[in-house]
């Protein structure tokens, strides 16, 4: 086979007509030739692959721990973020306020302390609970915004609309919107009728009728 | 020499091979497609390797290292602008070559593997596009793709998975871009050569569809089809380098998840997608329905055509035909509606301004003397008070305020009437688009009345009016009756005669440069004169004697760090009035005694409603305070506010 073109499929019967081939080898070499050129292919191909599969592979340290070097973290340990207006500082008419999260952001090989994370929408009425949603379309993952003439959180990708309680009000989205668990405190501590307004700020899979954090 | 090359390669043989094959029928400008494609994809390898050579992938610098690209290196905006438009340019010829493929039956047997591949092709350039959407981490392609991302989390079975490994972890970040990148760059160009030259080998083994044999002269493909080839060629070049030049590829405000995008949308040519899901008729059937059982299923019908002509005989071939037109049809009617729909949506179109000004102001501040900071241009944005307070002053002034008849933003502010139809809302509070500036000084000196008129829409002044009117007592501030409105309104023909036209003028002067705002030169012998008539009240005529200074006995002082209401006269102070410090303290303590006392209506800024640093950003937009900007504000809505109120 030295004196002809090698062909993947190890089949000397290709003659070029230059040279008279070698007589056939045994059904042993055929058989070694195949494995070896399948495994030298194989094993840089599995590897690779692999390494691609990183994302859904790799045991992922907790990337929401807090530091302790550095700024001073906004999270507590169950994951509950210090907003920086207090309660009464939500409208008590029901009109919902857009509010930035800050959290810390652990990207790849990066920590980020206390940036702008996300956006939500808080809402109460009257001296009633505050309410937090995610500002993330469950649709498709664009931006909702509130109307205030319809009254209602309004997506303007794909017209995702909700109730001011979050509850979808036609039938583009999946879901409703994403509730965020609240916690009111005191200095800290829980305080049903504390000013301090504490979220737990998730993100939450798209596209599905269940709420699956991300 | 070219014998000894020859003998070493073969490449006569290759030459021939490739340039003389026949031409049945001669030369046609209808075969020219398949041609530009290749001649397309060239330039995208072109272009995509230089702008490789620039281009940085991570969140902090993706869209630094785009910007760099586009506005500081040599020739830049024209590479990224070839790559731009010929990246559409690909997908536009590729959907005539389909048809035409289709329509001329070049599909069918013994072509059938070459439509395969055609259709192989097909995805990867989609691929190519939709990675390549991403890459210039603006707010544009962040939010276009996060709904891409989350279409692909639709799919059954794997969608998370296969969502998962497009994003490089479970949210998107550095490894979403350098994924991305190895997608577009390499992995997908490598693979569209590949079946490329696969493609054109079969395309070679079975040679041309001929349309019509008895056209012309049999020829060959050089250098007669080549020429032709090479016309078209030239012509889609001078379309996307116009292009390029005359309409630069857009870069909109770096990515960044904590800001709301509104302007959200994929590139025009999905834009039929997009519009489909927006159906609810479709999305009443599930999202992965839509967005992957339907392409799902035109695909498959597509992938099937040579098995439908050849099972179908010549009604297989018209059952190809009309299914492609109809997709044609389908895809132009809903890419019209979307345009359509787009164009007449207030909502869209403010949104793209804001988007627009969010993306030149960036790039306007990339290019000041500080460069980018490590922390990225998403951290130049947030710190703009150009950027910055027109999104305060629409979250905490817009209900009551406006700035030029809109909400700072450009938007108008919407309300039901009646007949639950929504209409422009009155605003209940003093529109605030000149605040400080001279024109605002001369309406409250001259014209006090007018200028506070807007607060007779509030609701707090038809109560107390009411209450006024039934014999009650109550304080409020009445642009119509209080001392202030009774002395520009008294005295409105001294104020308008010709012999006090100069102490106005200096008297406005003088208050405009005591709020200070930036950007404006003042006059220092005016001011001079302007402090004279506040505080001694020099005036010709009536007016004379009548100065500021007898009710407002700070106009003129310092406005103090740490203001009390010590010496409160149940008079505003005019101590610096319309400044940053005034204003700052006037935004926490509208309430104050040194303020409007029990007068006051306005909801007090505390720090848990504004912090210190955003009322910071708010207040130096309003006060002018920040790099000037060449990017141009939104455009006054005052005139559209006025006609719907008067109505």
């Amino acid at each position: 086979m030295t004196s002809s073109p090698s062909s993947s499929d190890a089949s000397p019967t290709a003659a070029d007509g230059h040279a008279p081939l070698a007589p056939r080898r045994s059904v042993l070499v055929h058989f070694v030739t195949a494995v070896l050129s399948f495994v030298i292919v194989t094993i840089p191909a599995t590897l690779g692959g692999l390494f691609f599969l990183d994302p859904i592979l790799r045991k992922r340290k907790d990337a929401a721990a807090g530091g302790k070097s550095g700024e001073v973290s906004r999270k507590d340990e169950k994951g509950f973020i210090r907003l920086d207006l207090n309660r009464d500082a939500v409208p008590a008419d029901g009109t919902p306020v857009a509010v930035t999260v800050l959290d810390d952001i652990v990207d790849a090989w990066n920590r980020f302390k206390n940036v702008p994370a996300g956006s939500i929408w808080l809402r109460k009425v009257g001296d009633g609970p505050i309410l937090a949603f995610n500002s993330i379309c469950p649709h498709l993952g664009c931006s909702v915004d509130f109307r205030p003439a319809e009254q209602d959180f309004f997506c303007p990708c794909h017209t995702s609309a909700f109730a001011l309680d979050g509850k979808k009000t036609n039938e583009i989205p999946p879901r409703d919107m994403d509730s965020l668990e609240v916690s009111m405190r005191t200095n800290g501590a829980d305080d049903p009728a504390g000013q301090e307004i504490w979220v737990r700020y998730q993100k939450f899979r798209g596209a599905t009728a269940e709420k699956i954090a991300v | 020499m070219i014998n000894w090359l020859d003998n070493r390669t073969g490449f006569r043989e290759l030459m021939h091979e490739a340039l003389y094959e026949r031409v049945p029928g001669g030369a046609r400008w209808r075969y020219v497609w398949g041609s530009t494609l290749v001649f397309t994809f060239t330039l995208q390898m072109i272009t995509g390797f230089m702008l490789w050579s620039a281009y940085s992938p991570s969140t902090r610098t993706a869209w630094e290292s785009v910007y760099y690209i586009q506005n500081e290196m040599f020739i830049g905006y024209i590479i990224r602008g070839l790559h731009h438009y010929a990246a559409q340019a690909m997908v536009v010829l590729m959907a005539i070559h389909l048809v035409q493929v289709v329509i001329d039956g070049a599909y069918k047997a013994p072509r059938e593997m070459n439509f395969w591949l055609g259709i192989v092709l097909m995805m990867i350039v989609l691929g190519l596009s939709l990675t390549g959407y991403l890459l210039p981490w603006d707010q544009k392609g962040y939010y276009a793709t996060q709904v891409t991302t989350n279409i692909m989390s639709a799919t059954p079975v794997v969608g998370p998975e296969v969502q998962k490994l497009a994003q490089g972890g479970s949210d998107y970040g550095h490894l979403t871009l350098t994924r991305f990148f190895a997608m577009h760059a390499g992995i997908l160009p490598a693979a569209l050569v590949a079946f490329l030259a696969l493609h054109i080998y079969v395309f070679r083994r079975h040679g041309l569809t001929v349309h019509d044999a008895k056209h012309a002269p049999d020829t060959t493909f050089w250098p007669d089809q080549v020429l032709k080839d090479a016309v078209a060629c030239l012509a889609v070049l001078a379309v996307v380098l116009m292009l390029a030049i005359l309409r630069p590829a857009e870069l909109s405000a770096p990515a960044d998840p904590a800001v709301k995008f509104d302007a959200a949308r994929p590139e025009w040519y999905f834009l039929f997608l997009f519009r489909f899901l927006r159906f609810h008729a479709v999305e009443a059937l599930g999202l992965t329905f839509g967005a992957i059982v339907v392409p799902g299923i035109i695909m498959g019908i597509l992938t099937m055509m040579p098995i439908t002509a050849q099972v179908l005989g010549e009604w297989g071939h018209r059952l190809n035909k009309a299914f492609i037109w109809l997709m044609a049809i389908a895809i132009a009617v809903l890419t019209v509606m979307a345009f359509y729909e787009d164009a007449n949506d207030r909502g869209h179109q403010a949104a793209l301004a804001e988007a627009h000004r969010d993306g030149q102001r960036a790039i306007e501040l990339a290019s000041g003397p500080d460069k980018i900071p490590v922390d990225g241009a998403v951290s130049l944005l947030r710190r703009d008070p150009y950027t910055q307070g027109p999104r305060l002053f629409a979250q905490h002034c817009a209900a009551c305020h406006r700035y030029n008849g809109h909400t700072g933003r450009g938007t108008l502010v919407m309300e039901m009437n009646a007949e639950k139809v929504p209409v422009i809302g009155a605003p209940t509070a003093v529109d605030l688009g000149t605040f400080g500036k001279r024109e605002w000084m001369t309406g409250i000196v001259t014209d006090y009345s007018n200028h506070f008129a807007w607060l007779k829409n509030a609701q707090w002044f038809k109560d107390a009016q009411a209450k006024a009117a039934a014999g009650e007592s109550v304080e409020f501030i009445n642009p119509d009756g209080s001392e202030m409105a009774d002395w520009t309104s008294g005295n409105v023909e001294s104020l308008k005669s010709a012999e006090n036209a100069d102490n106005v003028k200096a008297l406005v002067e003088f208050l405009a440069a005591e709020a200070g705002h930036a950007g404006a030169e003042f006059d220092s012998a005016l001011i001079e004169q302007g402090r004279k008539l506040a505080t001694e009240g020099n005036w010709a005529g009536a007016l004379n004697g009548t100065s500021c200074k007898q009710c407002h006995e700070t106009i003129g002082d310092a406005f103090p760090a740490q203001p009390t209401d010590d010496g409160a006269s149940g008079y505003p102070t005019m101590a610096k009035y319309g400044s940053a410090a005034w204003l700052k303290d006037f935004i926490r303590n509208p309430g104050a005694a040194r303020h409007y006392g029990a007068k006051n209506q306005m909801t007090a800024s505390t720090p848990e409603k504004l912090t210190d640093t955003d009322l910071d950003l708010l207040v130096r937009w309003m006060t002018g305070d920040h790099t000037a900007s060449k990017v141009p504000d939104y455009p006054g809505q005052m005139e559209a506010v006025k006609a719907a109120i008067s109505k």
